[in-house]
């Protein structure tokens, strides 16, 4: 069947590009190229500029989360020792590398992989991995190359207790991309490719460009963008913004969200069914995905204000290691209070939202640990209200559909006294 | 010549008042204390102030309650006592505290912190072994940060010379400890897991060099009689703490000694020594990138399991107790590995949770139990 | 020679006699812990249809979490050992044992002599224990002696899936207001524990044969969820309430050998 990406809508573009990029594994694998399991806002630039196949963990156990299969992968993580604390994303991701290296080792597949519902995906024959969005990702790299024994390519982006990004930080991390870059040679075998590289960043940017002016349409008011959508396009933006694959489709998207908009289409389809706008500040819980966007929907609420997409708002001038260095580690989770509650503040403000929903994830201690100090900042400002409910992006057994509806209506009722 | 046991009652008293510890030094001195969080701090440069570097480990059996305002029930067991204690006020007289930020409960925290008390943040750079020499510089330039800020907040001014010699008295102290920790095991029939732990604790409330001083007391009192046969059975432990005493105590209740620890309150801090260099604050950089075997400095290759697996066989110990601090994720991924690594090996081993917060040990106690029944 | 055996648990005390390291001269199982009556009246209960004192006894092994405050125990020693030990003298094929107790659970790895491996425990968390269904079988108003027979009843089994009991409490309150035939919701609290305790074996390793005991092995849905989550039949251990009382006479029948060597 002939994929036509110039007929297709963005949402088909999106399942097929998730599927190809698979795909590519699979072949780079048969072919002899190299495969990397890579976090989702490390630099793939290195590793595309000299043809590595990209597979992302995090996505993978999203999509294993929204496909109802992270059970069988949180199990075999738990039978190994992995205490039900850690973040289910790696848990998830652990059990499925678990049941792949079974498979690799006795020539069948474990009964759980060959029942699994998550997308099938070569084994790494190296990783990388960027501690911007947590040093949890540390240690789960850590963990994937000492049980398969490949290297690890480590971008240590330090926290930014102060802020602006401090020039010693910047040189530190362009001088690890340059390690990077000798690590990659040893491994290939091959000199680096710095034309491909400025080809990548060029992409990068494009790529980037296309994911910002799709979230702007959420600012919008009525906004024709459920930003819950945008928890499943953030897909492209992890797996492809080295390749054209994102922009193509992001591209598509936002002509569709102007033609929404002008058409007097909307989120909730009429405009008057818009209630109110909220903000969701977390992952998505993706075990749940129907029952809180509906939570939400059946008040009346649209989200239309979060903070994840601002994370690969990679912005950065190619050819300049410093200034890409500064892009990676600039993200509103990698920075002081001060910096991080006042980036949030204008994710509210100019998503235009009367609420926020403060997702407290189990998994993500970073995110959920200063919840409340940047609601309150916020609240403070704006006098926007907020509440908290307790979930988890893909262990199943953290959520409960009946608190979380409880939640969204007591911020609905605060939310229409104010109005 | 004092006994033993008096110098260990005198460890105990200065490990179970850190308070008193700050005031007496306060007293002598005229310099108060700075507050130094859990994990691998610079410290020789707050020594080399003339201020007392002064530890947070949080409580032994703290309720938490206020605490709830600022922390989710599954953050760290040690950050929540932390908390507890600042929002009672227990921190308010130090002079400023330093936060380190090798993980993501310790990112918040050191955002969390409430006034009046300055903070000082900085962070480890953690591409320590590939990206080596960029690391050293990143981490030098982290450390003239915090002296800098010290220097500010203290009103002193702080110089290389002085550090050079604060590393010179830390590496006496490190020194001192390692051989009194193989002293420990030695006189393992006469120095309990409780007396060993009171010993090295006490370190994180005393200026070093009369820690020190103490240590080669207590050195020369044990080894002033022959050691006398121990029949029980030996454990290394590993972790970020062992305590409260309640749990040192059951091991000693069921036979064991501690023959070696790599806990990040105890040995972690003082099995290598900070290198020689004349730019002190470069010395400290090169000693953190070149510092294995903690859960909180990112290896790629994991050596921590393969260091305890040598610690067993270099002190002939019959099992290794890891030793889970509660919430605690890089403990938590190692986990795993060291399981794998330890049955490839035939280390026996046994895990039990800490908690600050425990009043009641019944759990711990049934595990350790078991453990000498099959032992 | 006469051994005696008392297990004071959290929610139980039971105790054994056992003639010459082999014989059960009698045992009794009275339904209340530690800190209350229970451990005199369970040592009332023994030695009320034999015609023996507590004199006669010639060692006498506590066990289980009030095993420090019983009077006139020779020894104290682990619910685990005892456990393990009752276990394989009963099922001398024993290699995987599952105890789920009323505040516990545990898993406990034995090898052909009985000897023990490996063992883990969940001792902080209701959930997947004893006191889970005891708050379920309230909320559901199903009697807890009844829930094994209600759960055969079910065509499909709910989903319980919190790790949290209080959350799974709402979990179930919410499915019997959305009208889910009782029996399934019954099943589905069964699976939820039998998850929990299959997550313990499975960190040991299952090896053949599977033995359950604890209170919670008198349950024959749990038995049942168990087995459906192993894919494989288990042994529910005979007396499951009392093997750790039998295991303790049994260990102090090894130290009263060992003492007359």
């Amino acid at each position: 069947m002939e994929f036509n990406a110039m007929e297709a809508s963005a949402k088909e573009c999106l399942a097929y590009y998730q599927a190809k990029l698979d795909e590519e594994a699979w072949e780079a694998k048969k072919n002899g190229k190299l495969v990397c399991w890579s976090a989702s806002v490390a630099p793939p630039e290195f590793c595309v500029a000299m043809d590595i196949a990209m597979v992302y963990p995090e996505t993978h156990a999203a999509g294993a989360g929204a496909r109802k299969a992270s059970m069988d992968l949180l199990e075999v993580a738990d039978e190994k020792g992995y205490n039900i604390d850690i973040c289910s994303y790696a848990r998830t991701n652990l059990g499925y590398m678990e049941l792949l290296k079974q498979e690799a080792m006795t020539g069948q597949k474990p009964e759980k992989l060959a029942n699994s519902k998550a997308a099938y995906v070569p084994l790494p024959d190296l990783v990388i991995t960027c501690n911007n969005i947590c040093n949890t990702l540390l240690k789960w790299y850590e963990n994937l190359a000492k049980e398969l024994n490949i290297p690890c390519i480590i971008i240590d982006v330090p926290f930014n207790h102060t802020m602006p990004v401090s020039r010693h930080n910047k040189e530190y991390i362009a001088d690890q991309y340059r390690a990077a870059i000798k690590q990659l040679e040893e491994i290939t075998g091959r000199a680096f490719d710095y034309d491909k590289f400025f080809a990548v960043q060029e992409q990068v940017q494009r790529s980037v460009f296309w994911w910002n002016k799709v979230a702007t349409y959420a600012q919008r008011k009525p906004s024709p963008l459920n930003g819950f959508d945008l928890f499943n396009y953030m897909a492209l933006i992890v797996c492809a913004r080295a390749r054209d694959y994102a922009e193509i489709t992001f591209h598509k998207f936002a002509d569709e969200l102007e033609a929404k908009d002008a058409a007097g289409q909307y989120a909730f389809g009429a405009a008057e069914n818009e209630k109110h706008r909220v903000t969701w500040e977390g992952i998505a819980v993706w075990t749940y995905l129907g029952a809180t966007f509906k939570g939400l929907k059946n008040q009346g609420a649209v989200m239309t204000g979060s903070a994840y997409p601002g994370l690969w708002s990679l912005v950065y001038t190619p050819g300049d290691l410093e200034s890409m260095a500064e892009a990676y580690t600039n993200v509103y989770i990698n920075t002081c209070g001060p910096n991080r509650y006042e980036e949030f503040y204008k994710v509210v403000k100019n998503s235009k939202s009367d609420g926020i929903v403060l997702h407290l994830n189990r998994s993500c201690k970073l995110m959920g640990l200063l919840n409340n100090e940047g609601a309150e900042y916020v609240n403070a400002k704006l006098g926007v209200p907020y509440v908290s409910f307790d979930g988890d992006q893909t262990d199943p057994r953290v959520f409960t559909p009946a608190q979380y509806e409880t939640r969204v209506q007591a911020l609905t009722e605060m939310m229409d006294e104010n109005q | 010549m004092r006994t033993a046991k008096e110098i260990i009652n005198e460890f105990k008293a200065i490990a179970d008042n850190p308070r008193k510890a700050m005031d007496d030094y306060k007293k002598e001195t005229g310099k108060g204390a700075v507050g130094i969080m859990p994990v691998y701090c610079p410290e020789e440069i707050v020594h080399a102030s003339g201020y007392l570097p002064i530890g947070m480990w949080g409580a032994q059996k703290k309720q938490i309650s206020k605490a709830r305002t600022y922390l989710p029930p599954f953050a760290c067991s040690i950050m929540q006592s932390v908390m507890e204690l600042q929002l009672e006020g227990v921190y308010d007289d130090l002079e400023a505290v330093i936060f380190s930020v090798p993980c993501d409960t310790l990112k918040c925290m050191s955002q969390k912190w409430h006034r009046p008390v300055p903070s000082i943040v900085f962070t480890h750079p953690q591409n320590r072994k590939i990206a080596k020499d960029a690391a050293n510089v990143f981490a030098r330039e982290e450390f003239n940060i915090v002296k800098e800020k010290l220097e500010d907040i203290l009103g002193v001014h702080i110089s290389n010379k002085a550090i050079k010699n604060s590393i010179a008295v830390y590496n006496e102290n490190r020194a001192a400890c390692r051989e009194f920790s193989d002293v420990a095991a030695e006189y393992a029939a006469v120095v309990t897991p409780s007396d060993r732990h009171a010993v090295i604790k006490a370190r994180w409330f005393m200026e070093k060099s009369r820690h020190t001083a103490l240590v080669k007391e207590l050195i020369a009192a044990l080894k002033a009689e022959p050691a006398p046969e121990f029949k029980g059975k030996k454990i290394i432990v590993t972790g970020i703490q062992v305590e409260p005493y309640d749990v040192l105590d059951i091991f000693q209740e069921n036979g064991f000694a501690i023959v070696a620890d790599d806990l990040a309150q105890e040995t972690r801090n003082f099995r290598q020594d900070v290198p020689d260099d004349d730019d002190a604050l470069m010395a400290l950089a090169r000693a953190w990138n070149e510092f294995d075997g903690c859960s909180l400095a990112t290896d790629a290759n994991k050596p921590k399991g393969q260091m305890i697996i040598d610690a067993v066989k270099k002190y002939g110990a019959d099992a290794v107790v890891v030793c889970m601090m509660k919430f605690c994720d890089p403990e938590e991924f190692d986990y795993p590995i060291l399981l794998q690594e330890f049955e490839a090996a035939g280390v026996k081993n046994l895990y039990i949770e800490i908690d600050q917060e425990s009043t009641a040990f019944e759990q711990v106690k049934t595990r350790i139990q078991t453990f000498a029944e099959i032992l | 020679m006469y051994t005696l055996g008392i297990d004071i648990g959290s929610a139980s005390s039971k105790a054994v006699i056992l003639k010459d390291g082999t014989d059960v001269v009698a045992s009794a199982v009275v339904q209340v812990g530690t800190g209350t009556s229970g451990p005199g009246r369970v040592l009332e209960e023994v030695f009320k249809d034999v015609d023996l004192t507590q004199e006669d006894m010639d060692y006498t092994v506590a066990t289980g979490y009030g095993r420090f405050s019983v009077e006139n125990a020779d020894k104290q020693l682990s619910e685990i050992t005892c456990h393990a030990k009752g276990i394989f003298h009963l099922v001398p094929s024993a290699r995987t044992i599952i105890d789920i107790g009323g505040q516990d659970a545990k898993a406990i790895q034995i090898d052909a002599k009985g000897n023990i491996q490996k063992f883990v425990m969940n001792d902080k968390c209701a959930a997947g224990t004893g006191r889970f269904l005891d708050v379920m079988s309230r909320v559901l108003e199903v009697p807890l002696d009844q829930m094994g027979k209600v759960h055969f009843q079910a065509k499909e089994w709910a989903q319980v899936s919190s790790t949290c009991t209080v959350f799974a409490e709402s979990e179930v309150i919410s499915q019997l207001s959305k009208g889910l035939p009782r029996e399934s919701i019954v099943a589905g609290v069964h699976q939820s524990v039998a998850s929990k305790a299959c997550a313990l074996a499975y960190r040991i390793g299952i090896r053949n044969d599977v033995v359950m005991c604890g209170g919670v092995a008198q349950n024959a849905g749990v038995v049942d969820a168990i087995e459906k989550e192993l894919k494989q039949s288990i042994i529910v251990a005979p007396h499951p309430q009392i093997t750790g009382a039998l295991g303790a006479a049994l260990m102090a029948y090894e130290e009263l050998m060992k003492a007359n060597k």
